[in-house]
C-alpha cells in the first residue's frame, strides 16, 4: 500500500531544483568526543549545524518571493503555526514527512513557481499536527477574534546596532532557516549568515514580554 | 563587481523590501527611541577599543550633539575587522544609566553626604597621611583593575610604589590572569602570547581548553567558525567540564572531570612521545626540561607562603615522569576515554596540521593554574607548534587592559613597569625614571589580592583605595572580606561610575569618568596597545582615575613627580612610561602612532609591529641566528616542566556532594554593573540562576525557575534553577554566573589559590543543594 502511494506521489511533487547546490558534508569525527545534549540553549546547535551545512550561495541568495504581509497573512497571531498556503494532493496525506522533501532544505519548486521556505524544526515530522490545510474559505460562524500587532521591524536600540530577536525561540531556534536564503521573507532576511553565530550580536528580547529596567534592590 | 542577474534581483528585492516594510508597519520609524533635544541627525565617528573583554575589538563611536549615540565595528582594526558582539554594539548605552555617580560622597554618621570632589580628594589625602603616620606605609593599599587605563595603572604604581613606598598595589587581574603570567614567566621568561589573532586564519585545529569562547570571546569565536566554513580543513575541539554554546558549535566535545586537565595534558605528551611525534630538531635546539616542587598546597590559610624551586632534568627523566599518565591511567582520573586522549595527541602530533590552543579562566582560575599553563606549552613545544602562523598556544584575557595595565605596567605587589621590586637593577631603573630616591622602592613584595583583603580584615591594612572594580561581588569567600572591610577604623575609598555592592561599603565614593569620557590607552590579549581620545564629556564632577590619583599625589607633596597639565597629561605619561620598555623585546609605539592607528602590536621596532615573537622571521629581538630564539630565559630556551596532577582544594564528598562552577554569560560582563544598565542586555538575561543537570533537578524535585538553596562550608545562597538553559553541567555539578549582585555566589566559593600565581580558583568547590 505504502509503496503504491509513494510511486503515485512522486510526479505530484514536481521537480525540486536546488539551484547549484553542492551539499557540504560536515566532517564530524565519529570516533571521539562525548555526545553534546541536543536540547539546551534553545537548541542553538541547530544554528551552527545549519551554518556548516548550508552552501554559502544559499545563505546569501534572495528571491524576493515572500514578504511579511504574506507571512502574517497565514498566521492568526504572531507566532501561530502558519496555514499551508498551497494545495496538497489528497494522496499526499499518508506521509506528512514528505513536506520535508521541500521544506527541510528549501529550493525552487517549479510547481509553485517559488522557493520553498525552510522549516526551523525539521525534527518534528508530523507537520499536520500544527499546520492546517485550507480546503474552504467559508466560515462556520463569523469570528470576533482580534490579534496583537506583530513586532515592529527596525527595533535596533542605536542607529546601526543589531536588532534583538523579538520573538520566542521555541520551535524557532534555527535563525538560519527563516532569515536566510531565497525562501526567506525579504524584510527579515539577512545576508551575513556566513558568520554563523547569530546570537553573538542579536540578543533575545521577546517583545510580548514586559520590558524590564535594571534597578538595584 | 559586475551586477549579474542574481545580484540585480537581490538589489531590487532590498529596495522593495524597504518600501513594503514601511507601508505595512508604520512602527518602522523607530517610535520607541527617546530623542536628543537638539539632534541634528549628523553623527561623527571616532575610534576606540571596546570597553568590555580582553579581545580588544576596535569600535567606532558615533557622537551627535555631544552624546555617544551609536557604535560600529572598526573595519580598520585587524582584531575584529568591522564586527562586534552584542555588548560592543550597545556599549555606549552603559554610559547613560540613570543612577550614574556624578558627585563625590562621604560617609558621615552612617549617611553618604554629597560634597565637591576637590573636598573629597582633600579628605582622601589627609586620611592617607594620618593612616601612614599612625600605622606605617604598609597599612595603605590601592586595588585597581584590568579596566584601569594604562595611565591609571602607571600613576598608581608611581605614587604608591615610588613615592609612598609601599608595594600594596594590586589589581583584580590577579583574579583573572595571574596564572597566565606565571605560566609565561616559568615557561618562557617573558610575559604575553607569542602569537596573535591572525593565527585563527591559518590554524587547522582549534582546541579550547575549558574555554567557552562562543560566549566569552565571541568575535574571535565567530572568526574561527567563519574560517571553518571557508576552508574545508578546520576542526574545533571543545575540552570542557560543562556543555556550553561552544560545545554546540564544536566538531568534537570532550568532557573531563574538574582539575583533571593536568592529567590530560600530560597524557597527550605521553602519547606524542610514545608515537615519536616529537619534533626533535625543535626540541634539541630550543627546549630544556625542568621540574619544580610538588604537593604545593592551596593557600586557604592566612600568611600562606610558597616559593617554587626549579631543577633541571633531562628528556629521559621527563619521559619517566610521564609514565604515570598513560591514556588508560588518565581515563580513570579524568573520565575521558583513552581513545579521546589519543585523538587529541594525534591532532597535536600530526605534522601536517597547524594547531592553536585557546584558554582563559578555565585554566587560569585553577589551584594549579601555573602548572596547567606550563603543561599546554609543553605539548606545543614537544611538537614545535609555536610562534608560527596558525601554531599558537594562546592565553586569552578577560579585561580590556589586563595585559596593558596590569601585566605590562606591572600593577601587582611584586612588579614594576619593568621587572620586579626584588631586583635592584629594576628598582634603580624605576627610581631613575620616576625621579624618586632608590630607597623609596621597597624590595619586598607585600600582599597579593586575596592576602590584601585578608590583611584588611585582620587590620594590617587600614586604608584601601579601590578603582574600576567591584570586589564586594568578585572576591571568593566574600563574606569574610566584606565583614573585614566594614570593620571600624577601616577606610575604604571607591572610584566608580555606578553604585555597586563595593560603593555600599565605601567611606568615600569618587565619581569616575568612564571609558571614552577620558583619554586613555588599553592593551589587549595579543600585545596590542590601543589609544582612545576623550570622545564625550564626563557627567557632573566625574574625573578620570588617573587625574584623581594625580590630585591626591600633589596634595601629598609629590608635585615634582606629577607635574602634568590636564591638556596633555596622557601623552606625557605615555612617553615617560614607554622609557621602561625601550629595546627590541618590548618597545612600545610612540604616542602619535597610537593616536593614528586602531591599535599597535608591541614590540614595535623601526616602525614595524611584531606578530609572532621568538620567530626570527618576525621578531627583531631574535639574535641567535637560528629559526627561533626563546630569549626570555637565560639558557635561551623554552622550558618544558614536569608538573603532576594534584587534586582540587575541595572535592565533593558525602556531605557536600556537588561541584560548584562559576562564570559568565555573553550578555553580561563581569559583575554586570555596566551591562545590566544596557536595556537590550538586561532584558535578555535579567537575573542569575543555577544551572543543574536535568537528572539532578529531577532527583531534587526542582523544576525550571524554582528556587534552590546552594550551601557550602562558607555560606549559602538561594536562587532560581535553570535546566537545559544556556549550558548543561554534567551530573554532580552546578554552574552559576556571577554578574548578578542580588545573588552573590561568591559568598559560597572558596578562596583557595594557585600557590605560584596566587590566583583563586572560582571553578571548583563543594556544595550541597536543597529545594528552597
Amino acid at each position: 500500500m505504502m509503496e503504491f502511494q509513494e510511486r503515485r506521489i512522486k510526479p505530484v511533487l514536481g521537480v525540486i531544483v536546488l539551484s547549484g547546490i553542492v551539499f557540504f558534508v560536515a566532517v564530524v569525527d565519529g570516533k571521539s568526543g562525548s555526545k553534546v545534549p541536543e536540547n539546551y540553549d534553545n537548541q542553538g546547535k541547530k544554528i551552527f549545524d545549519a551554518q556548516q551545512a548550508t552552501p554559502v550561495q544559499n545563505l546569501e541568495a534572495d528571491s524576493a518571493g515572500r514578504n511579511l504581509s504574506k507571512f502574517y497573512g497565514l498566521r492568526q497571531y504572531p507566532g501561530s503555526p502558519p496555514l499551508i498556503p498551497h494545495p496538497v494532493d489528497l494522496t499526499f496525506s499518508g506521509k506528512e514527512s514528505d513536506c520535508l522533501s521541500c521544506h527541510e532544505k528549501g529550493g525552487y519548486s517549479q510547481e509553485f513557481g517559488s522557493f520553498a521556505p525552510v522549516t526551523p524544526h525539521p525534527e518534528h515530522t508530523l507537520c499536520y499536527q500544527c499546520h492546517t490545510q485550507v480546503t474552504t474559505e467559508e466560515l462556520f460562524v463569523e469570528s470576533e477574534w482580534k490579534s496583537i500587532s506583530p513586532p515592529r521591524l527596525g527595533q535596533s536600540t542605536l542607529p546601526g546596532s543589531p536588532p534583538p530577536v523579538p520573538h520566542s525561540l521555541q520551535l524557532r531556534e534555527n535563525c538560519i532557516a527563516c532569515h536566510t536564503g531565497p525562501g526567506a521573507v525579504v524584510e527579515i532576511r539577512v545576508s551575513h549568515a556566513f558568520r554563523g553565530d547569530c546570537r553573538q550580536c542579536h540578543a533575545t528580547n521577546v517583545k510580548t514580554s514586559k520590558p524590564l529596567e535594571f534597578s538595584r534592590k | 563587481m559586475k551586477l549579474d542577474r542574481r545580484e540585480f534581483i537581490k538589489q531590487a528585492a532590498i529596495s522593495s523590501a524597504f518600501a513594503t516594510a514601511g507601508a505595512i508597519f508604520p512602527g518602522i520609524s523607530f517610535g520607541d527611541w527617546s530623542r536628543l533635544a537638539n539632534n541634528t541627525g549628523i553623527i561623527s565617528w571616532q575610534k576606540s577599543p571596546c570597553r568590555f573583554c580582553g579581545t580588544g575589538c576596535g569600535v567606532l563611536v558615533g557622537v551627535s550633539d555631544g552624546k555617544a549615540v551609536a557604535v560600529k565595528g572598526d573595519p580598520n582594526c585587524s582584531v575584529n575587522k568591522g564586527l562586534c558582539c552584542m555588548k560592543g554594539y550597545h556599549s555606549v548605552q552603559a554610559l547613560y544609566g540613570k543612577d550614574r555617580i556624578t558627585k563625590a560622597k562621604v560617609r558621615k554618621n552612617g549617611q553618604m553626604i554629597e560634597l565637591p570632589i576637590q573636598e573629597a580628594l582633600d579628605l582622601v589625602a589627609q586620611k592617607l597621611q594620618e593612616t601612614k603616620a599612625a600605622h606605617g606605609k604598609d597599612s595603605i593599599a590601592i586595588y585597581g583593575s584590568g579596566q584601569w587605563t594604562i595611565p591609571d595603572g602607571y600613576v598608581a604604581s608611581k605614587l604608591f610604589k615610588g613615592c609612598i613606598g609601599t608595594n600594596n598595589v594590586e589589581a583584580n587581574a590577579r583574579l583573572c590572569m595571574a596564572s597566565a603570567v606565571t605560566g609565561f614567566m616559568t615557561s618562557f621568561g617573558i610575559d604575553e602570547p607569542m602569537g596573535c589573532y591572525e593565527d585563527i586564519d591559518y590554524a587547522n585545529v582549534f582546541i579550547t581548553w575549558g574555554n567557552n569562547m562562543a560566549e566569552m570571546h565571541p568575535v574571535l569565536f565567530s572568526r574561527m567558525i567563519a574560517n571553518r566554513k571557508k576552508r574545508s580543513n578546520v576542526k574545533i575541539i571543545d575540552l570542557a567540564t560543562r556543555y556550553t554554546r561552544t560545545s554546540q558549535a564544536a566538531d568534537t566535545s570532550i568532557i573531563f572531570k574538574p582539575q583533571t586537565d593536568l592529567a590530560m595534558a600530560n597524557a597527550i605528551c605521553y602519547e606524542i612521545i610514545r608515537n615519536d611525534w616529537v619534533n626533535w630538531n625543535f626540541v634539541n635546539e630550543h627546549v630544556s626540561f625542568h621540574k619544580g616542587k610538588t604537593n604545593i598546597g592551596y593557600g586557604t590559610e592566612d600568611h600562606f607562603a610558597f616559593k617554587d624551586k626549579a631543577e633541571s632534568i633531562d628528556f629521559e627523566e621527563f619521559k619517566v615522569f610521564l609514565e604515570d599518565y598513560t591514556p588508560e591511567k588518565v581515563e580513570k582520573i579524568s573520565g575521558v576515554p583513552a581513545k579521546d586522549v589519543k585523538y587529541l595527541a594525534a591532532l597535536y602530533g600530526d605534522p601536517s596540521l597547524k594547531v592553536t590552543s585557546f584558554w582563559c579562566m578555565g585554566m587560569n582560575q585553577h589551584t594549579r593554574g601555573t602548572w596547567i599553563n606550563n603543561l599546554v606549552y609543553n605539548i606545543h613545544l614537544l611538537v614545535g607548534k609555536i610562534s608560527t602562523p596558525g601554531n599558537s598556544p594562546f592565553s586569552l584575557t578577560g579585561q580590556p587592559s589586563a595585559c596593558g595595565t596590569v601585566r605590562e605596567v606591572g600593577t601587582l605587589t611584586n612588579r614594576l613597569p619593568h621587572g620586579v621590586v626584588m631586583n635592584e637593577h629594576d628598582r634603580k631603573m624605576a627610581a631613575n625614571i620616576w625621579d624618586v630616591p632608590l630607597e623609596n622602592i621597597d624590595p619586598k613584595p607585600t600582599y597579593h589580592t586575596v592576602e590584601m583583603f585578608r590583611a584588611l580584615d585582620r587590620g594590617d591594612i587600614k586604608f584601601i583605595w579601590i578603582q574600576v572594580t567591584n570586589p564586594m561581588v568578585t572576591m571568593p569567600n566574600l563574606k569574610r572580606y566584606r565583614d573585614g572591610a566594614l570593620k571600624d577604623d577601616r577606610f575604604v575609598i571607591v572610584s566608580d561610575v555606578y553604585p555597586t555592592p563595593t560603593t555600599d561599603i565605601a567611606d568615600v565614593i569618587l565619581p569616575a569618568a568612564m571609558w571614552i569620557e577620558q583619554e586613555g590607552l588599553y592593551g589587549n590579549s595579543e600585545r596590542r596597545t590601543q589609544h582612545f581620545a576623550q570622545i564625550v564629556d564626563p557627567p557632573g564632577d566625574a574625573m578620570s582615575d588617573t587625574w584623581q590619583l594625580i590630585e591626591v599625589a600633589r596634595r601629598l607633596g609629590f608635585e615634582k613627580q606629577f607635574p602634568w597639565e590636564k591638556s596633555n597629561y596622557i601623552e606625557k605619561i605615555w612617553e615617560e612610561y614607554r622609557i621602561f620598555h625601550a629595546g627590541p623585546k618590548h618597545e612600545m609605539a610612540p604616542y602619535k602612532v597610537l593616536t593614528e592607528r586602531s591599535g599597535v602590536q608591541w614590540p614595535f621596532v623601526n616602525g614595524k609591529e611584531t606578530r609572532w615573537r621568538f620567530n626570527s622571521e618576525h621578531d627583531p629581538a631574535c639574535t641567535n641566528g637560528k629559526d627561533f630564539h626563546f630569549y626570555g630565559k637565560k639558557d635561551n630556551r623554552a622550558w618544558i616542566w614536569a608538573r603532576p596532577y594534584e587534586p582540587a582544594a575541595e572535592l565533593p564528598d558525602s556531605e557536600y556532594g556537588f561541584w560548584l562552577n562559576t562564570g559568565r554569560v555573553i550578555e553580561h560582563w563581569h559583575t554586570g554593573s555596566m551591562t545590566r544598565r544596557v536595556p537590550v542586555l538586561h532584558n535578555a538575561v535579567p537575573s542569575a540562576y543555577v544551572e543543574i543537570h536535568p537528572e539532578d533537578a529531577a532527583e531534587l524535585g526542582v523544576m525550571n525557575g524554582e528556587m534552590v538553596k546552594i550551601i557550602s562550608r562558607r555560606g549559602e545562597i538561594t536562587m532560581p534553577a535553570q535546566i537545559n538553559g544556556r549550558g548543561v553541567p554534567v551530573p554532580g555539578m552546578v554552574f552559576v554566573p556571577f554578574f548578578d549582585e542580588s545573588y552573590l555566589i561568591n559568598e559560597v566559593t572558596l578562596d583557595a589559590f594557585c600557590p605560584i600565581s596566587k590566583q583563586p580558583d572560582y571553578k571548583k568547590c563543594a556544595v550541597r543543594l536543597e529545594k528552597a
